[in-house]
């Protein structure tokens, strides 16, 4: 039975790796959208996630399935944004200088294109550790809590980050000149 | 602590309810990702041993890149998978909305193309989230429904608001933006002046989502309909 021993022992490990990179792979659109929205450039976003990934694997051990994974892989995204953003520290605004985004489906839009360049690029302007509690909250809707617990901050942190980096949205949005509010093409059959 | 916060304009409000439907990542980006990391999974022994990232990423990005026979693989398998995906939201219609005065301190108003969510003038509910049922993602259906029965608010057409509002709770039992649904259903109600039910409504809000932030402002309304 010996031999049974030395087979099972790897079981567990690789349904690990499985379960990791399933939970990984079902939030991929989420973990690049955080990623562009914390100020990744499209250029890097790719190898961040591979590290968002790697961090994942590597703390799925410990990961407590009880809590919500998405704020838990923002808190990773956030880190790993911030050690990347110290690493290159350039002046440019990535969101200006192109959205490379999936290729645009049947129903996108060029004007949904260059609102969502919009939003990034006056995301951009705010410091990082604000903008990641305004992401979190006004675009993801985690609750107060969780963003504290994921961040590793206090509760009364992430209010005043939050107060702060929605005044500094709001003021970042009327100083960017916003995308077609000239004429905008009719889109037939609307919304419903 | 709802109190100080600075709520979020109509305008901005609109422009994150947008970004939240960012459109999915493509097949070839899906599968390149999962390559890379199925990659390092194959060649990185336990998941256990403690590693720099930065030397794993090396690793993973190297045997992602010579893994082509998997990359084609998974693409064809997620564009396939990804054929009946929705769609983002078309862009609405419109003129440039903008005419709305923002908040006090602001400078100039906002120019943002039309919104539907923009519609509303009044100034929105600060949207906190909460745990509970809000789990999942946001459907665009999800979001025409608040963001009409929001704009019905907005313009006091209480009556007007309550069919979204009825049509996302039974849709949407437990939809991501229930608790919005059920606070702007206090809301509605008040205006009607149906007190009790406002009331029942709001002591309903506050056992289910007791530890949101917009149950001041709920418990607010309830507590001037009597």
């Amino acid at each position: 039975l010996s031999h049974l021993r030395l087979l099972s022992s790897p079981t567990p490990q690789l349904t690990r790796d499985e379960e990791c990179l399933d939970a990984f792979q079902k939030e991929l659109d989420y973990v690049y959208r955080s990623l562009r929205r914390l100020g990744t450039p499209p250029s890097e976003v790719d190898d961040l996630a591979q590290e968002v990934f790697l961090a994942l694997r590597h703390n799925w051990a410990t990961y407590d399935r009880e809590r919500p994974l998405r704020p838990y892989l923002f808190g990773i995204c956030f880190r790993m944004s911030a050690a990347s953003q110290r690493k290159r520290r350039r002046e440019v605004s990535y969101a200006v200088m192109e959205v490379d985004e999936p290729g645009p489906g049947p129903d996108e839009t060029l004007l949904a294109k260059q609102l969502r360049a919009h939003v990034l690029n006056a995301l951009e302007q705010l410091p990082l550790k604000r903008r990641a509690v305004l992401v979190m909250h006004d675009i993801d809707d985690v609750a107060v809590r969780d963003i504290a617990a994921a961040l590793s901050i206090p509760l009364f942190t992430v209010y005043s980050r939050l107060r702060k980096g929605r005044r500094e949205l709001e003021a970042a949005l009327r100083r960017i000149p916003a995308p077609a509010s000239r004429t905008t093409p009719a889109t037939s059959g609307g919304h419903a | 602590v709802s109190e100080d916060f600075p709520a979020l304009s109509p305008e901005v409000r609109a422009l994150l309810d947008r970004e939240r439907t960012s459109p999915p990542l493509s097949p070839a980006v899906r599968a390149r990702a999962l390559a890379a990391a199925r990659a390092a999974m194959a060649a990185g022994g336990g998941a256990a041993a403690p590693r720099a990232p930065a030397a794993w990423t090396r690793w993973a990005v190297a045997a992602g890149l010579t893994g082509v026979a998997a990359v084609a693989a998974a693409t064809v398998a997620y564009r396939h998978q990804h054929a009946s995906a929705p769609a983002l939201p078309a862009a609405p219609a419109g003129t440039a909305l903008a005419t709305e005065p923002g908040p006090p301190p602001a400078p100039a108003p906002l120019a943002v193309p039309s919104l539907p969510q923009a519609a509303s003038p009044a100034a929105p509910l600060p949207r906190l989230a909460d745990d509970g049922p809000r789990r999942g993602k946001v459907t665009r259906e999800e979001l025409r429904l608040l963001s009409q029965a929001r704009a019905a608010v907005a313009r006091e057409d209480f009556a007007g608001a309550l069919s979204p509002l009825a049509e996302h709770a039974r849709e949407f039992p437990n939809g991501r933006l229930t608790e919005e649904r059920e606070a702007l259903h206090v809301k509605a109600l008040v205006g009607l002046g149906r007190g009790d039910e406002a009331r029942r409504a709001a002591t309903s809000f506050a056992a289910r989502f007791p530890r949101s932030v917009l149950l001041p402002a709920v418990r607010g309304m309830s507590a001037r309909s009597e």
